[in-house]
């Protein structure tokens, strides 16, 4: 017998191009693989976001004129009172469905975290019903329930005694309305979230709790709270940047609202601002102003998260 | 800039043949053959019937009508079509858009080159002027104007002791006072809201009453210091404090159930709003009629049909344009839809005269909306029209809604549309 | 997961109370199912029925007989049929496109070596928070320039890969995956793909599947964008044909709840199967701190 590596050698030579071939398509493989996200996430993302910090510059008319104008887009946008209120509208039904969503589906996935609950498949799943249906639709739906004349809503507090209230026209009325939309849409998604942060917690612990005579209330306190808090901020920075988001409930909402959100732009978000600026009044500089606006409040949240969850980490023993 | 953008498209082209799909390969589908074309409408307005009558008489030609949303909706898409993407054949455009559009005319063909130049004088001549570019470029052929006219309910008139016969009801008000007058009258009888909504039905026709709206003469933007505006303004508000609105905004929900629930007993219908009415209060024929407008002749709304540069087959839109909207052609719409002709040789033609509508207690709406235009006092539309307009109405609206003190309304509104024609 | 037999070990007189579910708990459960699920309902109702029992009072709550009608009012007032398909090609190419090429992302991060990894790994994490829609105008631009608009690649392709699919795959492949077995498949001299496609993928399918159909679910609910770029009605997904209906000024609202149950059907079918998957999806999905 030869020494092993004889036999190897013998065949070196004509496979050797084939190999360098080889190694080099091995070597490059890894950025092959990941090459489409970059690829598009450079044209449809990353440039598109720089892009707008130069159309912002300029007062851009897609079938007419381009003009250069600095900054003056940012001097219009923080001196535009249709701005501020916008900024306001989306700050308020931000709040208006996360906090009630969030707090109901803490308490709904501490329920569904009994362990002999029966049909337990059967909620899950019912939960995330909202969820599968879409936005338009389920806009329309509401609109219709929360309608000033017609409404089921409206007929339920004249039943009670009450007036019937005028939802959409006012500034309240219409951020509840799309309020209730929103969380209608992610309690129960956020309710699967924090039910499976819980089942991570050792069952013995809310035993040891029971034994103890810790009711439902302080074991939900003292045990499920602290195991969720990672969860929580991650949901509530989710539902924050969703939350900057909001569209198509404030354009559906108020079928003859237009791109104002009604008469006073008393519900007009963020998003809707941009898509009047941009695509309604077709100017583009301005509405790319109000995309950095945007941008800017993304980086405090993401910021504000960073912060967050660096301090819970380090409160960790 | 324009290389960054195209850079950046290589690379999504790139990008596409990474992931395997062919760009371009289900981008035009349009027209291509001269036997075919694409027409954008709005809803409402009802081209179906036009089209289908043009398809019956040339069986070999294909038109694609698309209707792509409201009036305003359907302009913001043809602004972005025209930005970049498949364009119409022809697209029609309500009358307050069109300024906007005259502002680069060279997005639309000259229909002069294609004829209109010889129609020209077949139209209402300050209708005309509205689509002629500076340079003489005809930009687009109106298909019709806005006639104002009141219709009211008579069952409701009845039964609230007010005549029914629509002469007698015209007499009741030849002014907007004497409209509110009645209104209260109805009212008191009642208990019972008389109109759908001030801001609509009141503001939106008084100020197309006048003979300047927000621009002056000189084509400057007046809408501030023009007296004919805040009077129409300030008259609205008199009216709604008078009492006898339904506060219900027009176009929502509540406004469609209510004509046919009988919300209201009156309301401001221009000529192209009779066929909403009926689709939307099927179950009311008949118990309708029509008056004249307090306040004298006005026009709300007409639209224009114009042909965009890059149409694909502009021969067979134009062929469309001249038959369909020729004298005519208009009066046979007329006849059948009811949109009133921008063409006046037809406005004395018996068979638009005698032209009475069953669903409004035999009406003759060819007599009452083309008196309502015939004294016209034409006045400038600019590109902000549309913006000032909506603005001006939003506050209305917000004042019916409770939400602005009709003291501060007038100064809510300036603001209002200050801050909308910024940006 | 065995946490009765725990208990039954350690405090078996404490069982039967502890664990027994309060009525309380199926009471709040079953408002929240009902709440959860009575828009749906409501939707089908005034879906059934024609514009005056929509609008009476007190509400009729039984559907009507008129669901065909509207129906075919829908498929006269908007293309409909066409709507469905085109929902489903963009939502069926996303839903697939993600599986694949973020698995394929997420393995090369997991498992691969390479120049670059971390910083391009850190890349993906950080775009997972920037929403699109503050760039919609160069976006447009951009569609424009392309000749996309009112094409549905323009829907498509830019949402073929998600930083959080990438994200999710690779945290899925870093668990599943042995090098063990990896190293075992290269001695035998497979390439990288084939240990790509042969084991990880098949090891890591469920995950895919799972980021598939919430791209899908994602892909068919998208509102913003497919309004900016589509123009015709040819072009339209279901969610646009929504809007369309509503905006139909001439018909009431039963249409344009009809066009929603219409848009809403294909998903409720599609979730009774699914459903357990999602569920189980975004249990396992839960952010691990």
């Amino acid at each position: 017998m030869l020494s092993p590596a004889a036999a190897p050698k013998a065949t070196a030579r004509p496979t050797r191009n084939r190999r360098i071939q080889q190694g080099l398509r091995e070597r490059l493989a890894p950025y092959v693989y990941v090459a489409p996200f970059f690829l598009l996430f450079f044209v449809f993302g990353l440039f598109p976001l720089l892009f707008t910090f130069y159309v912002a510059l300029f007062d851009w008319d897609p079938i007419g004129e381009r003009r250069y104008v600095g900054l003056a887009n940012f001097a219009e946008l923080v001196d535009d009172p249709r701005f501020w209120g916008a900024l306001r509208n989306t700050f308020s039904i931000w709040v208006l469905s996360t906090v009630p969503q969030l707090l109901l589906a803490l308490g709904v996935a501490h329920m569904l975290n009994h362990v002999r609950l029966r049909a337990a498949t059967l909620f899950r799943m019912s939960m995330l019903v909202p969820y599968v249906t879409s936005v338009a639709a389920t806009t329309i739906v509401f609109a219709q329930l929360f309608d000033r004349d017609y409404g089921m809503l409206n007929w339920f507090l004249g039943l009670l005694g009450f007036p019937h209230v005028d939802f959409t026209a006012s500034v309240w009325g219409s951020h509840i309305m799309i309020a209730v939309m929103v969380a209608w849409r992610w309690t129960g998604y956020n309710t699967l979230l924090y039910l499976a942060s819980l089942q991570t917690v050792p069952r013995e612990l809310f035993e040891a709790a029971a034994v103890d005579g810790a009711n439902g209330w302080n074991q939900f306190r003292h045990i499920t709270i602290p195991a969720l808090r990672p969860i929580i901020v991650f949901t509530v920075v989710t539902s924050t940047i969703g939350g900057l988001q909001i569209f198509t409930e404030p354009l559906l909402a108020n079928p003859v609202g237009g791109l104002t959100c009604g008469a006073a732009r008393q519900c007009q978000t963020l998003t809707l601002f941009l898509y009047e600026q941009a695509f309604g009044r077709f100017h583009f500089g301005y509405g790319a102003a109000v995309g950095v606006a945007l941008f800017v409040m993304v980086v405090i949240v993401a910021a504000i998260n960073y912060l967050l969850v660096t301090r819970i980490r380090s409160e960790r023993p | 800039m324009k290389r960054v953008i195209t850079t950046a498209a290589s690379f999504a082209t790139a990008a596409l043949l990474v992931v395997g799909c062919t760009p371009g390969s289900s981008g035009d589908s349009g027209s291509s053959d001269s036997k075919s074309f694409e027409f954008w409408s709005f809803t409402g307005i009802d081209q179906k019937t036009d089209v289908e009558a043009y398809k019956k008489k040339h069986p070999d030609i294909n038109i694609k009508l698309t209707e792509v949303g409201s009036t305003s909706e359907t302009a913001q898409a043809l602004t972005a079509a025209l930005a970049g993407g498949k364009v119409p054949d022809l697209v029609l455009i309500q009358g307050d858009d069109l300024p906007k559009f005259m502002q680069s005319p060279d997005n639309f063909m000259d229909l002069s080159t294609l004829g209109a130049d010889k129609m020209r004088g077949d139209y209402l001549d300050w209708v005309m002027k509205q689509s002629t570019a500076e340079d003489g470029k005809i930009i687009g052929v109106p298909t019709d104007v806005g006639g104002m006219a009141v219709v009211y309910r008579t069952d409701l008139f009845k039964a609230a002791g007010l005549p029914t016969d629509r002469d007698q009801v015209s007499k009741l008000w030849p002014t907007w006072d004497a409209f509110a007058q009645v209104g209260k009258q109805y009212v008191q009888a009642t208990g019972k809201p008389f109109l759908d909504n001030t801001p609509t039905s009141v503001f939106f026709q008084a100020v197309n009453q006048g003979t300047e709206r927000y621009y002056d003469a000189e084509r400057k933007l007046s809408y501030d210091k023009n007296p004919q505006v805040k009077a129409a303004f300030d008259l609205t508000l008199k009216v709604y404090e008078s009492g006898i609105s339904a506060k219900i905004t027009s176009w929502s929900p509540g406004w469609t159930a209510g004509m046919s629930k009988g919300d209201f007993a009156a309301m401001s219908a221009p000529a192209w709003m009779l066929n909403a009415i009926k689709t939307n209060a099927p179950d009311t024929a008949g118990k309708w009629d029509v008056a004249t407008i307090p306040g004298g002749s006005g026009n709300w709304g007409g639209s224009y049909l114009a042909i965009p540069k890059r149409a694909k087959n502009p021969k067979a839109a134009w062929d469309y344009i001249a038959e369909m909207q020729s004298p005519e052609g208009q009066l046979n719409n007329f006849l059948s839809k009811g949109n009133l002709p921008t063409t006046p040789s037809v406005y004395t033609d018996p068979r638009l005269l005698e032209r009475t509508e069953p669903f409004f207690s035999n009406a003759p709406i060819g007599k009452i909306y083309t008196e309502s235009v015939v004294n016209i006092k034409p006045f400038y539309i600019g590109p902000e029209d549309a913006t000032i307009g909506s603005e001006l109405l939003n506050t209305l609206t917000s004042v019916e809604q409770g939400k602005v003190e009709p003291a501060n309304a007038w100064n809510t509104a300036l603001t209002n549309v200050k801050n909308a024609l910024r940006g | 997961m065995n946490p009765a037999s725990s208990t039954v070990r350690r405090a078996p007189h404490r069982r039967r109370s502890s664990d027994q579910v309060p009525l309380v708990v199926y009471a709040v459960l079953g408002v929240m199912v009902v709440l959860s699920v009575f828009p749906l309902y409501w939707m089908f109702v005034v879906a059934t029925t024609d514009s005056a029992t929509a609008t009476s009072l007190p509400p009729h709550v039984l559907p009507g007989g008129n669901f065909f009608y509207l129906a075919g009012l829908v498929f006269d007032t908007v293309p409909f049929v066409q709507a469905l398909l085109n929902s489903v090609v963009v939502a069926t190419s996303i839903g697939v496109g993600q599986a694949l090429l973020c698995a394929l992302a997420g393995f090369a991060f997991a498992k691969l070596s390479f120049r670059g990894r971390n910083t391009l790994f850190l890349i993906v994490v950080l775009t997972m928070t920037v929403p699109a829609q503050l760039s919609v105008v160069p976006q447009y631009l951009i569609m424009s320039r392309l000749n996309w608009v009112d094409t549905l690649q323009a829907l498509i392709v830019p949402g073929l890969v998600s930083a959080f699919g990438i994200f999710w795959m690779r945290q899925h492949i870093v668990g599943t995956i042995d090098d063990d077995l990896m190293n075992a498949a290269r001695v035998d001299g497979a390439t990288t793909w084939q240990i790509f496609w042969r084991i990880a993928f098949p090891l890591v399918r469920p995950a895919a599947l799972v980021l598939g159909l919430f791209g899908f679910v994602n892909a068919w609910n998208d509102f913003l964008w497919p309004f900016i770029v589509l123009k015709s009605p040819e072009r339209y997904t279901v969610q646009i044909a929504i809007k369309a209906l509503q905006n139909n000024r001439d018909i009431d609202l039963g249409l344009a709840m009809s066009g929603s149950f219409l848009a809403t059907l294909p998903l409720l079918v599609l979730f009774v199967f699914i459903g357990r998957r999602l569920v189980q999806g975004i249990m396992e999905g839960a952010f691990k701190g």
